[in-house]
């Protein structure tokens, strides 16, 4: 690859886009034409990234600026063997991001970038990628950690410890807000309260459903409802993730804290999950708003200070 | 005071203002460069285009302007400076209580005078707090939970040196205790901002009232929680407010979350000034409304008797500020002679007198 990160995009047209039916909806895309992996193939993979305050991914809030994919020359490049296993993994990917704020919590930045290049570098084509958060505070840290592999804590000397209890807390209100949502579909579907509350991993059936639909069973199992099957899929995911569906307990649902409920609780439980993504939605404006400013015309050189 | 169409008069208590200086000469410390160009990105994401202030006046806009900005061109009767002092950014401060008491002394009966405490201070930090109470006879402290002391990127409302200021607030009648709780910039991996350490205080401390400043956007969620069970858990709004300029429905629900779990009685005003001027912003305020649809969804109102509250009633409550003998007292005090605000406060004014 050009291997020159900081170079100016002004100049980055896309060219030799292997996919151009699909449009470079992420800001710049530059493709060599010898790349096996596409512009459209990278984008999937960011796309799966979220900020992980407002739990949306980071291509629909338009972080990310600039892709490049470089073809390697794996004759010369790719030591034989272990990098090579999946075939052809001999493209260099780039990735290029800014967030809202030069401010942006540097853990949350630095998630994010970690989660970029292990999503870019789980496509088999891809032998490594490259990241580079732009117009941050710490955009040289974080830069440098990500593309090292470094712990947050190496990177960020003066910090306490590492980013993962972070991690955990907004996985934590991610899967809260996104049970509102699941819920949410499943009162429509017409389960009652205690059938909410007593569900369990193995009521959900999304193979024999037909397509974007759940089928529920329910009354032990005797009778099945079928309900829109986003909204569960989307809980489930971070339900996995922030472990509360373990064999110990088995109650699908949980209250913010993680605790079982039964029927009588779901609607405070429900307005509490509604309370969740209310506050996503308001932080989310603020990020948006100040992301305007920021990119704003004639606003003032950010700051110089070199005392 | 803001007057209705309908001739309906709403006395309003800014609950929180600052008197800051951010000029380049006091900054010592690049995060005091960061901490003012941060506010300015939130100036400009909120303020009406027309109004905006340019980055130079930002830095440091002084007194004179301060009094105008309230008094002259906002409707804003009374106003509660809480002090930012971030000691290591700025060579004299960024907004210190002896700051804000220039403009106190100059008006006493329009403005509150709030201290600080940094448990990090120790003996010394109460000797402060003691000697900032002599002279303000203070009512109130504004934390500031994440300021940099040395080493230490922040600390805790409720670790055990921090109870010993609480428990010495409570000993001098500081009952109001504003803790800072918004958007995390620093430090690094941690949430400074988290709110669960009011938590515990709010019920170690029951004679003392907690007003969760920004009402802990982005920790909305955790803050109503906690204040749905701790009664003396009360939310500020600045930066929420701002939010009905250009996100009415965004604001709309928030609004809907804050009245649902602490009620009308437990929320106060604030512009954050100079983040945000009063005369805007209160219009904005009052101009605001629940959807149909979000009344429906959360059961409360957001009507005239609400936003009274909110913009000066339960500031006033937790202030020991009687209204009515203010607005006779306004009628010729310094403020209204200089701003020319004597038909304001004329008796009358208001439909029908107070009779009680």
């Amino acid at each position: 690859m050009s291997s020159n990160p900081s170079a100016p995009d002004a100049g980055d047209d896309a060219v030799g886009a292997t996919d151009a039916s699909d449009p470079p909806e992420t800001g710049d895309v530059e493709v060599t034409p010898d790349a096996a992996t596409s512009a459209s193939a990278v984008r999937d993979r960011l796309d799966g990234v979220t900020d992980p305050e407002l739990d949306t991914s980071i291509v629909e809030l338009d972080y990310v600026d600039t892709i490049r994919i470089d073809a390697v020359d794996t004759d010369a490049d790719a030591p034989t063997g272990a990098d090579a296993d999946s075939g052809n993994a001999s493209d260099d990917v780039f990735v290029g991001f800014t967030l809202p704020t030069a401010w942006c919590s540097p853990a949350f930045a630095w998630m994010m970038a970690g989660d970029a290049r292990e999503a870019v570098e789980s496509l088999p084509t891809v032998a490594r990628a490259e990241i580079e958060l732009r117009d941050h505070m710490h955009e040289q840290e974080i830069t440098r950690g990500i593309n090292e592999g470094l712990p947050f804590e190496e990177a960020f000397p003066d910090a306490d410890g590492g980013v993962e209890s972070v991690r955990l807390e907004l996985d934590r209100k991610a899967r809260t807000a996104r049970q509102h949502d699941a819920t949410g579909a499943l009162l429509d579907a017409g389960l009652t309260r205690d059938q909410v509350a007593g569900l369990t991993r193995d009521d959900l059936d999304f193979a024999d459903a037909p397509a974007d639909r759940v089928r529920v069973w329910v009354r032990d199992g005797t009778v099945a409802v079928e309900a829109d099957a986003a909204p569960v899929e989307h809980y489930l995911e971070k339900a996995e993730a922030t472990g509360v569906l373990d064999d110990e307990h088995s109650e699908l649902f949980r209250t913010p804290e993680a605790e079982p409920f039964d029927g009588d609780d779901v609607d405070l439980v429900r307005k509490r999950t509604r309370l969740a993504g209310v506050n996503m939605g308001g932080q989310g404006t603020v990020c948006d708003a100040l992301n305007e400013a920021r990119h704003a015309e004639d606003r003032p050189p950010l700051s110089t200070f070199s005392g | 005071m803001y007057v209705t169409d309908e001739g309906d008069e709403v006395f309003v208590i800014d609950g929180h203002i600052h008197l800051w200086d951010a000029s380049e000469e006091n900054i010592v410390h690049e995060g005091g460069e960061q901490f003012i160009q941060c506010f300015y990105d939130y100036h400009t994401s909120f303020t009406p285009e027309e109004r905006q202030w340019s980055m130079e006046e930002y830095r440091k806009y002084g007194t004179e302007r301060m009094a105008e900005d309230l008094f002259g061109n906002a409707a804003v009767d009374m106003g509660i400076f809480q002090p930012t002092y971030l000691s290591e950014f700025y060579e004299d401060g960024f907004n210190t209580a002896e700051d804000n008491a220039e403009l106190a002394e100059q008006y006493p009966e329009r403005f509150v005078v709030n201290g600080t405490f940094d448990p990090r201070d120790g003996e010394e930090g109460i000797e402060y707090l003691e000697e900032l109470n002599r002279a303000y006879d203070l009512q109130g402290v504004k934390l500031y939970t994440a300021e940099w002391r040395g080493d230490s990127k922040g600390w805790r409302l409720d670790s055990e040196a921090s109870f010993e200021f609480l428990e010495k607030c409570s000993e001098l009648g500081i009952e109001n205790i504003h803790a800072h709780k918004g958007p995390t910039i620093r430090p690094l991996n941690r949430d400074a901002f988290d709110v669960a350490d009011v938590d515990d205080a709010a019920t170690s401390f029951p004679e003392l009232n907690f007003v969760v400043e920004h009402v802990g956007l982005p920790r909305l969620d955790d803050f109503c929680w906690i204040a749905a069970q701790e009664p003396n858990v009360y939310g500020g709004l600045a930066v929420a407010a701002p939010m009905a300029v250009h996100r009415p429905r965004k604001f709309g629900e928030i609004m809907g979350e804050l009245l649902f779990w602490l009620g009308e009685d437990r929320l106060l005003f604030g512009s954050d000034y100079a983040l945000w001027n009063p005369d805007w912003l209160v219009e904005t305020f009052m101009d605001a409304e629940l959807t149909d649809e979000q009344r429906d969804e959360y059961g409360v109102e957001l009507d005239l008797d609400t936003k009274r509250k909110i913009l000066g009633e339960n500031a006033a409550e937790l202030y020991d500020i009687d209204i009515e003998e203010k607005k006779t007292q306004f009628r010729s005090d310094g403020v209204t002679d200089e701003f020319g605000l004597a038909d304001h406060y004329a008796d009358g004014t208001s439909p029908a007198p107070a009779d009680d």
